[in-house]
C-alpha cells in the first residue's frame, strides 16, 4: 500500500535519527541546569544576615519523578509491613507497656518537628538563589510531608491496634499544661522556623537533623525493638533513609555562605545558639524516655550521647566544615556535662508533674534501680530514695491522697521553668548543672537555669514573651486546671496520665485530684 | 465558671470593641492598646494573660471598619490612619539604616510592629519593611555577641538581678 509523503519524511527521519525511548534521570537533572533561571537577583521574603551563593551544587540531584518512584517504594514496604503482617501478628499488643507510652511522646512531638519542618525548608528554597540548591530544599519539603504524615500514622495505628489509645490519639489537646510541650514548641517551632533564615537552616539540618537525628530517630528503633515494639523501627528508619538528603541541605547551607562576609561574623554565634537550643531540650528529653520509658535497656544514655553528639557531631561532622571556618561550639562542654544528669532530674519533675501530661508515667522498678545505679554511680541517694518514698506513700494509688509535687513543696524545692528552652528545672535539687538565675525587666521576672540561654534572652527578650504553667495558672487548683486543658478521658472525669503502667491498677480521677487541694504557685513570686 | 480562655475581662473588652463604629476609632483604639498591653515595652501588666486574644479581636473589628470605609486603592496604598504606607515603610527603613546601635534598632523595628503591623498598615508594605528592619537588627545584634561579659550585659539591658546562684 502507498504511503503518504508525510509519513515517508518522517519514517525517514527516524530511520537516521531515532527518538528516545526512555531518558535518564540524571540526563533530566543536567538538562534542567539548562534552563540557567536567573534567580541572583530575586530577593527572598525572609530576613537574612546572610548571602547564598548562586552556583551552590547540590548532591542528590534527584528530580521529581525519581524521587517519587523511590518514595512509592518505601511507602509501599512500610504500610504493607504495618497493614499486613504486623497487625496478623497482634504486634501493637506485644509492646511493653512502658514503652508504649514513650511513643505517645515521641511520635506526637516529632510529628511536630515534621510539620515545621515543611515550613523551613520551605523558608529555605525561598532564601536560597541556586537553582540546584533549591531543588535540594524541595526535595526536603516533600520529606517533611512524608514524614508529618508517618508520624500521625503511628499514633493512629497504636490507637487503633494497641494498648491505651488515650494519648496516642489526641495528645494535642493537653499542650497548654503540658510541662514538655512548650519546650517542644521552642525547639521544633521557634527554632526551625523564626529568626534568620538561615539560622533556621543550622537548627534545622545542621544540628537538629545532623546532631539530634541519630539519637532520636536511629536509637529510637534500638529501644523500640528491645521492648517489643516492631512498628516504630518500620517506620522510624524508612524515615532516616530521607535524612542524609536533610543532613547534605544542611551541609550545603553552609557552603552557599562559605565565601560571605557575614559567615566569619554570624555563623559560630548562630552555630553556638542553635546547638544550646536544641541540646537544652533534646538531652533531657530523649535521655528520659529512653531510660525511664522503657523496661529493657539497650545502653546508658550517656553513651549514645557521647558517641553520637560529642564525637559524631561535635568532632567528625563539624570538622568537615573546619575548612569553611565552622568551629564546634563553645557550649558543647557544658552540654557533655549536663549529659549525665539532665535525663534524671528531669524525670524526678515529670513523675511529680504527671497529672498535667498525656502519657502514663512509671517509677523504676528495683532491678531498675539497680541498673541506674550501675551507671550511673550515686543515682540511689539522689533519685533512688525519693521514689521509695513517693511509692511508700502510695503515689499510684487514687486513695492516697499523695502526689510527688506536694513532695517538691514540703521539703521547699520549687520548680522554675527556664524562660528561654521552657525546660522545667529545680536549682536545689538536681544533680545537673542547672543554676538559679532570676531578672527582672520593665516589672516582668525571668528565670533562667544557664549562661548561655540568659544570653540569648538578654539579646532578643522579645522572642521569649510568653506565660509558662506556673504564671497561666498561678492561684487554680489542680484539678480545675487539668480539665480546662483537657487532660481527660472520654469519659470526662478519669486523666489520660496516669503514675503507673499497671493494668489492673485503679485510674485517678478528677476528685481524686480535687480531694488532694493542690493549688498552682509561681515560684517567681516567692522572690 | 471563668477560665483562661471565656472570662469576665475578655467578655468587657468584647463589649468595648463592639462599640467601635469608624475606622479612626479602630485606628486609635489599636495603636493605644497596643502602646500599653503589647511587646516588652508594655506600661501595663493587667492582661498578662489575655492581652493578645484582645488585640485579636481589635484587629478583626479594624480590618471589618477599614473594608467598608477605605476603596481598593486605599486597601493597597494607605495605612489605617489615612498616612501613606509607602512614606511610612520608606521612614523606618531609613531610621533603620542610619542606626548603628542595637538597641536603638530593636526600638526601631519594636516601635514599628506596634504601630503597624496589619490591618494598620497593608501587608505588601509591611511585611517587605519588616524584612530589611529584621536583617538590620539581626545583624547589629549579633556582630561581637559575645564581646560583653554577662554582668555587662545585664547593665546594659537594663535588668535588676534578683538571684543569681
Amino acid at each position: 500500500m502507498a504511503i503518504s509523503a508525510a509519513t515517508k519524511a518522517a519514517t525517514d527521519a527516524l530511520a537516521v535519527n531515532r527518538a528516545p525511548v526512555s531518558v535518564g534521570a540524571q540526563e533530566v537533572h543536567r538538562w534542567m541546569q539548562s534552563f540557567t533561571w536567573d534567580f541572583e537577583k530575586n530577593r527572598t521574603k525572609y530576613s537574612t544576615k546572610y548571602k547564598m551563593a548562586n552556583d551552590t551544587k547540590e548532591q542528590f540531584k534527584l528530580i521529581a519523578k525519581e524521587y517519587a518512584r523511590m518514595e512509592s517504594v518505601k511507602d509501599e514496604r512500610q504500610f504493607g509491613s504495618l497493614q499486613d503482617v504486623l497487625t496478623r501478628v497482634d504486634a501493637a499488643n506485644r509492646v511493653h507497656p512502658k514503652w508504649n507510652e514513650s511513643m505517645k511522646v515521641i511520635s506526637n512531638f516529632l510529628e511536630v518537628g515534621e510539620y515545621n519542618a515543611i515550613a523551613a525548608t520551605g523558608m529555605l528554597w525561598d532564601s536560597a538563589t541556586a537553582p540546584e540548591q533549591k531543588n535540594g530544599y524541595l526535595g526536603q519539603v516533600l520529606d517533611e510531608i512524608r514524614h508529618t504524615n508517618q508520624c500521625g500514622y503511628i499514633n493512629y495505628y497504636f490507637a487503633k491496634q494497641g494498648q491505651d489509645a488515650a494519648g496516642h490519639n489526641d495528645a494535642r489537646r493537653t499542650r497548654a499544661i503540658g510541662p514538655l510541650w512548650k519546650g517542644m514548641k521552642r525547639v521544633f517551632s521557634d527554632g526551625f522556623i523564626s529568626g534568620d533564615a538561615v539560622e533556621c537552616s543550622i537548627n534545622l539540618q545542621l544540628v537538629g537533623e545532623a546532631c539530634f537525628t541519630n539519637p532520636l530517630i536511629v536509637a529510637v528503633t534500638e529501644w523500640a525493638s528491645a521492648n517489643g515494639d516492631e512498628m516504630t523501627p518500620t517506620v522510624f528508619l524508612s524515615i532516616e533513609t530521607d535524612e542524609l538528603r536533610h543532613m547534605a541541605n544542611g551541609y550545603q547551607t553552609v557552603v552557599s555562605i562559605a565565601n560571605d562576609e557575614a559567615s566569619s561574623k554570624y555563623l559560630n554565634t548562630d552555630l553556638n545558639n542553635a546547638f544550646w537550643t536544641q541540646q537544652k531540650y533534646f538531652t533531657p528529653v530523649l535521655g528520659m524516655m529512653f531510660e525511664y520509658g522503657s523496661h529493657f535497656k539497650v545502653e546508658p544514655w550517656v553513651k549514645t550521647w557521647n558517641r553520637w553528639v560529642y564525637e559524631d557531631w561535635g568532632g567528625i561532622w563539624i570538622g568537615r566544615l573546619g575548612k569553611y571556618g565552622v568551629q564546634s561550639p563553645a557550649s558543647l562542654r557544658d552540654a557533655k556535662k549536663d549529659a549525665y544528669w539532665a535525663h534524671h532530674d528531669l524525670f524526678l519533675i515529670a513523675y511529680a508533674l504527671w497529672p498535667t501530661g498525656f502519657f502514663r508515667l512509671t517509677l523504676p522498678t528495683a532491678e531498675e534501680a539497680e541498673w541506674y545505679e550501675t551507671n550511673y554511680p550515686g543515682w540511689y541517694d539522689m533519685y533512688g530514695k525519693v521514689y521509695e518514698e513517693w511509692r511508700a506513700r502510695g503515689c499510684e494509688d487514687p486513695n492516697s491522697g499523695f502526689l510527688p509535687l506536694q513532695w517538691f513543696i514540703e521539703n521547699n524545692h520549687p520548680i522554675y521553668i527556664d524562660r528561654v528552652s521552657q525546660v522545667p528545672f529545680c536549682p536545689s535539687y538536681c544533680k545537673g548543672a542547672s543554676n538559679l538565675r532570676v531578672l527582672e525587666y520593665n516589672g516582668k521576672k525571668h528565670s533562667f537555669s544557664d549562661q548561655w540561654g540568659e544570653r540569648m534572652w538578654l539579646s532578643e527578650p522579645e522572642r521569649y514573651e510568653c506565660q509558662n504553667i506556673w504564671e497561666q495558672y498561678e492561684g487554680r487548683e489542680l484539678s480545675e486546671v487539668i480539665a480546662e486543658g483537657h487532660g481527660v478521658r472520654s469519659d470526662g472525669k478519669t486523666l489520660i496520665s496516669q503514675p503507673h503502667t499497671n493494668k489492673d491498677g485503679k485510674l485517678w480521677t478528677l476528685d481524686d485530684i480535687k480531694k488532694i487541694g493542690c493549688v498552682f504557685a509561681d515560684p517567681l513570686k516567692a522572690l | 465558671m471563668a477560665n483562661i480562655h471565656d472570662n469576665p475581662t475578655r467578655d468587657e473588652w468584647v463589649r468595648k470593641i463592639a462599640g467601635l463604629k469608624t475606622l479612626a476609632e479602630g485606628h486609635t483604639f489599636l495603636k493605644d492598646f497596643r502602646a500599653k498591653h503589647v511587646s516588652v515595652f508594655k506600661t501595663d501588666f493587667s492582661l498578662e494573660l489575655d492581652w493578645l486574644w484582645i488585640e485579636l479581636k481589635i484587629e478583626e473589628k479594624v480590618a471589618v471598619l477599614k473594608q467598608a470605609e477605605f476603596n481598593d486603592t486605599q486597601l493597597l496604598n494607605n495605612c489605617t490612619c489615612g498616612a501613606e504606607a509607602k512614606k511610612v515603610a520608606a521612614d523606618a527603613v531609613a531610621a533603620m539604616e542610619a542606626c548603628t546601635d542595637m538597641y536603638e534598632a530593636e526600638r526601631i523595628h519594636i516601635n514599628f510592629r506596634l504601630a503597624c503591623k496589619p490591618p494598620v498598615m497593608p501587608v505588601n508594605f509591611f511585611l517587605d519593611t519588616d524584612r530589611q528592619l529584621g536583617t538590620k537588627l539581626m545583624e547589629l545584634r549579633n556582630t561581637d555577641y559575645y564581646a560583653l561579659p554577662l554582668e555587662e550585659l545585664r547593665k546594659v539591658r537594663g535588668v535588676k538581678v534578683i538571684t543569681l546562684q
